[in-house]
């Protein structure tokens, strides 16, 4: 995992996963469609941790939907490690979800049936080989070595997680994208959580949290808004045309006032 | 992770996948094991339904064929007295032969017979029967008691009917029409429906009659449509230019038997067959239900990149799961049934159960069992593996 840093092959630009002027309309109902993304850029570099804010509806799920090939842009590029999977088959999207993205949900999304370990390997259940020795290693990285065989009602909140991060790992992917990774989660349990983030990080990973939360902003390398469609900093500093490099506190402090923290 | 990313080729690659498949399916069917068991019993009861109808149309038909029994492989000749034939000459039997060995099949026997009736009696028993002259017993009948012979040359063979009446076994003596002849062989009972019936019937050598004709005579093939062929070859050559003889021959009324029983067969499997559609019902009833409750888990295992070919391979494995196990409780449950009835029953023929074409009807059961299971697995199937994910996990 840790040669994410520098990806083998030579790209256009270095980052893990990109947008292009990337918009994204619903139709709704007969009337006017929705615009749920209005010309965004955004772009993660390997090993950058960037939490996506803003307020409900502003179409931040929409950005980890299209960032994560669960669904396509209606106009603009999408890169993947630099190759251009704007507009990929379903059987494509899907391969490309398995090798290079991991997910990460608010609910942690863990298959009752399966236990812990077989929830890290459930990516890779159908593929030739076995992944359970890879799984096994993961669990143990984050601590949940001696709960390998249990099923996830017999794990806490932070552990589920953590295996759901550890599933997320599993095909040493480009991109982490977490939806509200630390919602059902106490701070405490949310701030070791997001400390797993800054290892995955370390290794090379880049993580893209969606959040409501302002500890996620606080181990964030960059904080991004999305309002209305609007993505405002999704370019690392000095590449966008609308740089913005406000403190994070100060920010914060205006989004407090809103109402919307 | 190039290394990992072949999906395989070929038959290995597509088998290899059924494995975690069948062992994720049959863990999701033990979530909720009321619901799984009964869709199994409603495939039981579907398979059971089939198999134990079919198989009792089969008997059905086993046992008529079994009594009607080799009616259809006989024709029986005899001189037609409105043209004025009182009786067959050796140029007719061997016109008769002729036309038989040039028929279609070829290997029918040709016995002609003399005929006339006399007291039988024995030891103060008496009783009145039909004496036939015949050469060679042998082709036409089985000796249950005694030997056959070839040529028959000396003594009596009797009808199981009149033995017993006599009390009469081979080695016997009786008295037929006033001379006392030895019995060489008693004649097995007849399941024949014949115009020559053997059971109350006696039969003498050729000599021991002073006819100047036969009577009749009987055409023995190995198969109904030998006979028709036979029988057919007669009506051509022998009555070619006038009807010197009739005949008498049920290979057609046999066809029409049989065709009923076979129309009888199907129709019960088809009264089978609704019970295991409604079966089918049952299961895309509870697939259906089951995909919708696992909708997110669906959309997850697609979003983390589980292609719609295996989430379809999971839905599918268990469907089939469902269907193959409800198709084995109701063959084993078909099996103690038939056996319960046969053993019950005195009346049933154990041989008519145990015949090999029964074993057709349960195989055809089991396999209508699993693949009801899996044809109405298929659009849940279908649905939930083609659902996108992103809308799965909206939700």
């Amino acid at each position: 995992m840790s040669d994410r840093g520098a990806p083998d092959e030579p790209t256009e630009t270095g980052y893990a996963v990109e947008l292009r002027d990337v918009v994204k309309r619903y139709p709704s109902g007969g009337g006017e469609p929705v615009v749920a993304l209005d010309g965004v850029d955004f772009a993660v570099r390997p090993g950058e941790f960037v939490a996506v804010v803003g307020p409900s509806g502003s179409g931040k799920s929409t950005l980890l939907n299209v960032l994560g090939l669960l669904d396509d842009p209606t106009a603009g590029r999408r890169l993947l490690d630099g190759t251009d999977v704007t507009n990929l088959s379903v059987a494509g999207r899907t391969r490309a979800r398995k090798e290079s993205i991991g997910f990460v949900f608010q609910d942690f999304h863990l298959l009752p049936t399966l236990t812990a370990v077989e929830n890290v390997a459930m990516p890779t259940a159908f593929d030739p080989g076995d992944a359970t020795d890879r799984a096994a290693d993961l669990l143990g990285r984050f601590g949940l070595g001696d709960r390998l065989d249990h099923e996830p009602t017999e794990l806490s909140g932070g552990q589920k997680q953590r295996v759901a991060i550890a599933r997320a790992l599993i095909n040493e992917p480009a991109v982490l994208l977490a939806d509200e990774p630390t919602g059902n989660l106490d701070t405490e349990t949310g701030e070791a959580i997001l400390g797993e983030f800054e290892r995955v990080k370390a290794e090379g990973v880049a993580v893209v949290a969606v959040t409501h939360d302002p500890l996620v902003e606080e181990y964030a390398d960059r904080v991004v808004d999305l309002t209305d469609g609007v993505l405002t900093g999704g370019l690392p500093d000095g590449l966008g045309s609308e740089t913005r490099s406000e403190p994070n506190r100060e920010r914060d402090a205006r989004r407090i006032a809103r109402g919307d923290g | 992770m190039t290394d990992r990313d072949g999906q395989g080729s070929g038959a290995a690659g597509w088998l290899r996948g059924w494995r975690p498949a069948v062992s994720m399916a049959s863990r999701n069917l033990r979530r909720n094991r009321v619901r799984t068991v009964l869709a199994v019993l409603g495939v039981c009861i579907g398979v059971l339904a089939v198999a134990a109808l079919g198989i009792f149309g089969n008997v059905l038909a086993l046992g008529a064929d079994d009594a009607i029994g080799d009616i259809g492989t006989q024709v029986v000749v005899s001189p037609n007295a409105d043209a004025g034939v009182e009786s067959l000459s050796d140029a007719d039997v061997a016109s008769i032969r002729r036309a038989v060995d040039g028929s279609a099949g070829g290997g029918a026997a040709v016995v002609p017979l003399y005929s006339d009736s006399a007291t039988v009696a024995r030891q103060g028993d008496q009783t009145f029967a039909t004496v036939y002259g015949v050469e060679e017993p042998a082709l036409a009948y089985e000796a249950a008691e005694g030997r056959l012979p070839e040529r028959h040359r000396q003594g009596a063979i009797l009808g199981a009917g009149i033995a017993a009446d006599l009390e009469a076994g081979a080695g016997d003596t009786v008295e037929i029409a006033g001379s006392q002849v030895r019995v060489i062989a008693v004649l097995v009972e007849s399941q024949t429906f014949s115009p020559v019936a053997p059971d109350d019937a006696v039969f003498l050598p050729e000599s021991a009659f002073s006819a100047d004709g036969y009577a009749q005579a009987l055409v023995i093939s190995d198969s109904g449509a030998e006979a028709r062929a036979a029988a057919d070859a007669i009506r051509e050559s022998v009555n070619a230019r006038q009807d010197r003889v009739e005949l008498f021959e049920l290979a057609a009324l046999v066809d029409e038997i049989n065709e009923f029983f076979g129309l009888l067969s199907t129709f019960l499997l088809g009264l089978g067959a609704i019970s295991l559609v409604v079966a089918g019902v049952s299961i895309l009833n509870v697939m259906l239900m089951s995909t919708v409750e696992r909708r997110q888990e669906i959309g997850v295992m697609r979003a983390v990149g589980v292609a719609r070919r295996d989430v379809l391979r999971v839905l599918l494995a268990e469907a089939g799961l469902i269907g193959a196990a409800g198709a084995a409780a109701g063959t084993l449950l078909t099996v103690l049934l038939v056996a319960g009835l046969v053993l019950a029953t005195p009346a049933v023929d154990a041989a008519l159960v145990i015949d090999p074409t029964n074993g057709y009807y349960l195989l055809l059961a089991l396999v209508f069992g699993v693949g009801v299971g899996i044809v109405s697995g298929a659009y849940p199937a279908w649905k939930a593996a083609n659902e996108r994910p992103v809308e799965a996990l909206r939700s």
